[in-house]
């Protein structure tokens, strides 16, 4: 049962069962888990944000460069017209990164390896993006999904693609983060399962690829809630500015 | 009357230093690399939503194989304009 790589993914409730009308809304790893990221993101930036020294202590230090991380990317990638978006863009950065980080540790649950989780907040964007896309330009919005310079003979093909091309972001935002983090993790629990069955004889070099392992999946787990965010951003860059 | 002089000609220097750093920015490694994660599940994610819309029109027509087939190489399409777009995005940068 603990060799099966898949394991480790298993959602279970904990403590009471609790129904509202036909939804289940019982507290599970998941939940826990995804309540432990959030107090644990909640302490860094309340400790780090306490003591405003000028020569700033490690914690106010990493505080620091987070932020900066998130507001430089911002910058560079959606303008400077995208600065009222920074709390949206640093609340889903943190809690994506922390998702992955805490499922890294041993024991720990990986949220973000749950396709349901990365599509809602996929998802989130998405409808979001879209109705800041509206407010900010109306039905010229729609203007989005005709390109310029197309023959009208072609115009409704071209439309139903970029119709398409245009859905495909939440999927192709949420596929990426939940494969990425579920094929590491079943990769290592893979690993980790050879070194249990080849025993003290055989079991070294399976034990040096876990290690390496770990240290790529780490990596990973940053780059991805960095993709995650920095295509949030292109996505608003994109609703902010029309035809660029 | 020096003193607002003076501050001005320094707001003049910390402004222009605010564009070369923005000019730099502009094309840092960072944001390339993640153009280039976006494309690879792009390409993929576009034939799947495509399939997918073929598939729930035909349930909804009853036209079953039709819709899906149309739907597909749609969504092939779809997927490959937007790695033209992303491709043509990090040109432009470039």
């Amino acid at each position: 049962m603990d060799l099966n790589p898949m394991h480790q993914f298993k959602v279970y409730k904990i403590g009471p069962e609790i129904n509202l009308g036909n939804i289940n809304l019982s507290f599970t790893n998941a939940s826990l888990f995804m309540t432990i990221s959030a107090i644990l993101i909640l302490s860094l930036l309340f400790l780090g944000t306490k003591k405003k020294s000028l020569i700033p202590s490690k914690i106010q230090l990493i505080t620091e460069m987070s932020y900066t991380f998130v507001a430089k990317m911002i910058n560079n990638t959606a303008g400077s017209g995208a600065k009222s978006f920074f709390p949206f863009v640093f609340t889903l950065f943190m809690f994506v990164l922390f998702c992955n980080m805490v499922g890294m540790l041993p024991y720990s649950f990986t949220v973000t390896s749950h396709i349901i989780v990365t599509f809602t907040l996929a998802a989130i964007i998405f409808i979001g993006v879209t109705i800041i896309g509206f407010i900010k330009h109306g039905i010229k919005y729609l203007e989005l999904f005709i390109p310029k310079d197309v023959p009208i003979i072609l115009l409704p093909l071209i439309i139903v693609i970029e119709i398409i091309s245009y859905l495909a972001r939440p999927v192709s935002l949420s596929v990426r983060l939940f494969a990425n983090m579920m094929a590491g993790h079943t990769m290592l629990k893979v690993f980790g399962g050879f070194v249990i069955s080849l025993g003290l004889l055989g079991g070294w070099l399976p034990l040096g690829f876990t290690v390496a392992l770990i240290g790529l999946e780490i990596l990973i787990a940053f780059l991805q809630a960095y993709v995650f965010a920095i295509l949030t951003c292109i996505y608003l860059n994109d609703a902010l500015n029309l035809h660029h | 009357m020096k003193d607002i002089k003076e501050i001005s000609t320094r707001l003049k220097i910390a402004k222009k230093n605010i564009k070369k750093t923005k000019k730099e920015n502009g094309s840092s490694n960072a944001a390339s690399l993640g153009k280039a994660l976006k494309i690879s599940t792009e390409l993929v994610a576009a034939v799947v939503v495509g399939s997918t819309i073929g598939f729930l029109l035909d349930n909804w027509f009853d036209t079953k194989p039709l819709l899906i087939i149309c739907f597909f190489f749609i969504g092939v399409a779809a997927g490959i304009l937007n790695v033209f777009k992303s491709a043509k995005k990090m040109h432009k940068k470039l």
